[in-house]
C-alpha cells in the first residue's frame, strides 16, 4: 500500500466517511504545505497523548479534573447526567447550564452486549453518596427507548441516596412548526404540558 | 379514494411502466407469472413501504437491477416510494417532501387487498392474524405503528438480555414494553368489540349458517390478571415469568403471542373449518378491514383483487359483489388469468393486457 491509500483507508474509518471521500481529502492534504501537515499530524497524536477522561465526570480533557468539574463558579451541587461526552458540548452551547456534568459512556442496550455494568453509573452513585454534597441529578439522557431505560436505571440506583433525581423535558423544538413535528413528538408534548403561570 | 397516476420502476418483473389509472378502475389479464399480482403489489407497496407478501425490499429488485421506484398520485397526494440495493436505503416521499419517518406517510394511500393466499390468515399461525390486525390499526389509527415499534424495540432489547442471562437488565426493559404492550393489546381489544358481530354478518351474508365469532386471546395466563391490559398487569406477567423466560431466552408473554381466535358454531376455525369456511372468514376480514379503513380515515379504500373470484361457487361469487358494492364502491383493480373468470359486475372497466411485465392497453 502506497503512502496516499494508507491515509485514505485511515479517513475511510471515520464516522460520516465513504471511500470517496476519503480520497478527495487525502489529495487535498498532499497540495499543503508541509508544516500544515505536521500541525495536523501532531493535533491528532495530542489527542492520544494528553487528553484523557476526567477521573470525576468521565468528560475528554486535557486536564484532570476537566476544566468544567474544576471550575469553582459553577454549581457542584447540581449534576447533569449524559450518555456521551459530546452531549456535553450540546449543553453548553445552550448558555443555560452553569452545573457540572456526568458522562455515561452510552446506554443500556442488550442487543449490542451493553449492560448497565459497562455505563459510569458506580461512580455516579459514589459521587452521590460521598458527603451529600449533590442536591439534584438531572437525566439527560437521549429520548430514545434505551435513553428512557437507562434513564430509569439510573434512577433505580440513586433512589436509596435521597438525592432528588429529575429528567429533563421531551417535547416541541423552539422555533418548530407544530404542523411538522411527529406525532410521537406531538403526543408526548401534550402528556408532559405544564399549566401556564400568569 | 381513487389512484389516478402510477408509475412503477424494476420492480419485480415489472421494468418500466407509466400510467394514467381510470376513474372506475381496470381489469388486468395475463397469465400466471406474467406481472399481474405485482402489479397490485406495486401499488400495494406504496400503503405500507413494505411487501403486501412479506418479501424483503431487496427481494422486490428486478432481477440486475440497483433498486426500484414507485409512486402514484391518489387524490391530492403524490407519494413516491424508492430502495436502492447497494446502501439499502428506503426513500419515501410525501407530496414531494422526504419523510424522516415512513409512519408519517402509512395510510395516505388507502388499499384493502383480496387474494387466494388470504385463506392462511385463517388457516395459518397466529403471526399472520396479528400481523393482519396490526395492519389495520396501523393504517387506522396513527398512534399505533409507534406504538407497535416501542414495543417490538423493547422485545429486541429484553430478549437479548434474556440471551445474555441477566435478569436485571431484562427488566429494566419492562416499563416501556409494558406501557406499549397496554396501547397495543387495548386498541387491538377495541377494535375486535368493534367488529365481531359485523363478522358475523358477514360470514352469514356470504353463505355461512352457523354463527362465527371473533375474539381476542392473550396467552396471559392463569393469575387473576386476566383481561386486564394496564401496564402495572402486563409488568406482573412479565414478572411472574422472568425464570422461564431466562431460560428459554425470549420474552414469553405479551401481545407478540397473543391471537385473533375465528370460529364457526364455537369451533376453532383454524383446526375444524372447511377450505371453503375458511376462503369465507378470510373474505369477511378483508371485508372488515376495508370497513374499518373507511370508518376511521373517511373515504372507502381501493380494492385491489388478485384472482380471488374463480375460486368461489356463483352463489357465494354472487352475495360478495353484492358486499362489496357497499364495502368498497371506489376503485377496483382487477387480475384475472382469464376474461371468463371476472364477474360481469367488475367488467364494466377498461381492460389491460399483461404478458411478460409489460402492459398493454
Amino acid at each position: 500500500m502506497s503512502a496516499i491509500d494508507d491515509v485514505a483507508a485511515e479517513l475511510a474509518r471515520l464516522p460520516g466517511i465513504g471511500k470517496k471521500t476519503a480520497t478527495r481529502l487525502t489529495y487535498f492534504l498532499l497540495k499543503q504545505p508541509r508544516s500544515a501537515l505536521e500541525r495536523l499530524a501532531e493535533a491528532i497524536t495530542a489527542l492520544g497523548t494528553r487528553v484523557a477522561a476526567c477521573s470525576v465526570c468521565g468528560n475528554w480533557s486535557d486536564a484532570d479534573p476537566c476544566g468544567i468539574c474544576a471550575d469553582a463558579r459553577r454549581d457542584a451541587g447540581l449534576v447533569c447526567v449524559v450518555e456521551e461526552a459530546s452531549d456535553i458540548a450540546a449543553i453548553e452551547r445552550s448558555g443555560e447550564y452553569r452545573g457540572v456534568y456526568h458522562v455515561l459512556g452510552g446506554h443500556v442496550s442488550p442487543l449490542d452486549g451493553i449492560g448497565p455494568e459497562d455505563l459510569r453509573i458506580d461512580p455516579l452513585r459514589a459521587r452521590v453518596a460521598n458527603g451529600g454534597a449533590v442536591r439534584e441529578v438531572i437525566l439527560a439522557t437521549n429520548a430514545s427507548l434505551e435513553g428512557e431505560v437507562t434513564a430509569t436505571y439510573v434512577r433505580g440506583v440513586l433512589e436509596p441516596h435521597g438525592v432528588k433525581v429529575s429528567r429533563i423535558a421531551l417535547g416541541l423544538p423552539v422555533g418548530g412548526d407544530l404542523e411538522y413535528a411527529d406525532g410521537l413528538t406531538i403526543a408526548r408534548a401534550l402528556a408532559a404540558r405544564r399549566e401556564m403561570g400568569s | 379514494m381513487r389512484l389516478s397516476q402510477l408509475t412503477v420502476r424494476q420492480f419485480r418483473n415489472l421494468a418500466s411502466l407509466d400510467l394514467e389509472i381510470p376513474e372506475p378502475g381496470v381489469v388486468i389479464i395475463g397469465e400466471n407469472g406474467q406481472g399481474k399480482t405485482n402489479f397490485l403489489e406495486a401499488i400495494y407497496y406504496l400503503v405500507l413501504f413494505r411487501s403486501l407478501r412479506g418479501a424483503k425490499d431487496r427481494e422486490l429488485v428486478r432481477f440486475g437491477e440497483p433498486g426500484f421506484f414507485v409512486a402514484a398520485v391518489a387524490g391530492a397526494h403524490r407519494v413516491t416510494a424508492g430502495y436502492e440495493t447497494a446502501t439499502r436505503r428506503k426513500k419515501v416521499t410525501l407530496d414531494g417532501s422526504e419523510m424522516s419517518k415512513l409512519s408519517e406517510a402509512v395510510g395516505t394511500i388507502l388499499a384493502v387487498p383480496f387474494s387466494p393466499a388470504d385463506v392462511s390468515l385463517v388457516g395459518g399461525g397466529p403471526s399472520a392474524r396479528r400481523r393482519y390486525l396490526d395492519v389495520v390499526l396501523s393504517v387506522s389509527e396513527p398512534p399505533y405503528l409507534g406504538r407497535l415499534t416501542e414495543l417490538k424495540t423493547a422485545l429486541k432489547q429484553r430478549n437479548a438480555a434474556l440471551r445474555r442471562g441477566r435478569p436485571e437488565e431484562a427488566r429494566a426493559f419492562d416499563g416501556p414494553f409494558a406501557r406499549a404492550a397496554e396501547y397495543v393489546t387495548a386498541t387491538r381489544r377495541r377494535w375486535v368489540e368493534r367488529w365481531h358481530e359485523r363478522f358475523r354478518e358477514l360470514c352469514r351474508a356470504l353463505g355461512e349458517p352457523s354463527a362465527a365469532g371473533l375474539r381476542y386471546r392473550t396467552g396471559e395466563g392463569t393469575d387473576g390478571t386476566e383481561g386486564t391490559d394496564d401496564a402495572d398487569a402486563w409488568c406482573r406477567r412479565l414478572g411472574a415469568r422472568m425464570e422461564r423466560d431466562l431460560r428459554q431466552g425470549v420474552t414469553t408473554v405479551g401481545p407478540h403471542r397473543d391471537d385473533l381466535r375465528l370460529s364457526l358454531a364455537g369451533r376453532d376455525l383454524r383446526i375444524y373449518g372447511s377450505a371453503g369456511q375458511q376462503r369465507t372468514a378470510a373474505i369477511a376480514l378483508r371485508v372488515i378491514e376495508a370497513e374499518t379503513l373507511a370508518a376511521t380515515r373517511g373515504a372507502a379504500p381501493i380494492a385491489l383483487y388478485d384472482d380471488v373470484f374463480a375460486e368461489l361457487d356463483e352463489n357465494r361469487q354472487a352475495r360478495l359483489l353484492e358486499l362489496i358494492r357497499e364495502a368498497l364502491p371506489g376503485q377496483a383493480i382487477v387480475a384475472a388469468p382469464r376474461d371468463s373468470e371476472v364477474p360481469a359486475a367488475l367488467f364494466d372497466r377498461p381492460r389491460w393486457q399483461v404478458a411478460g411485465g409489460r402492459l398493454d392497453r
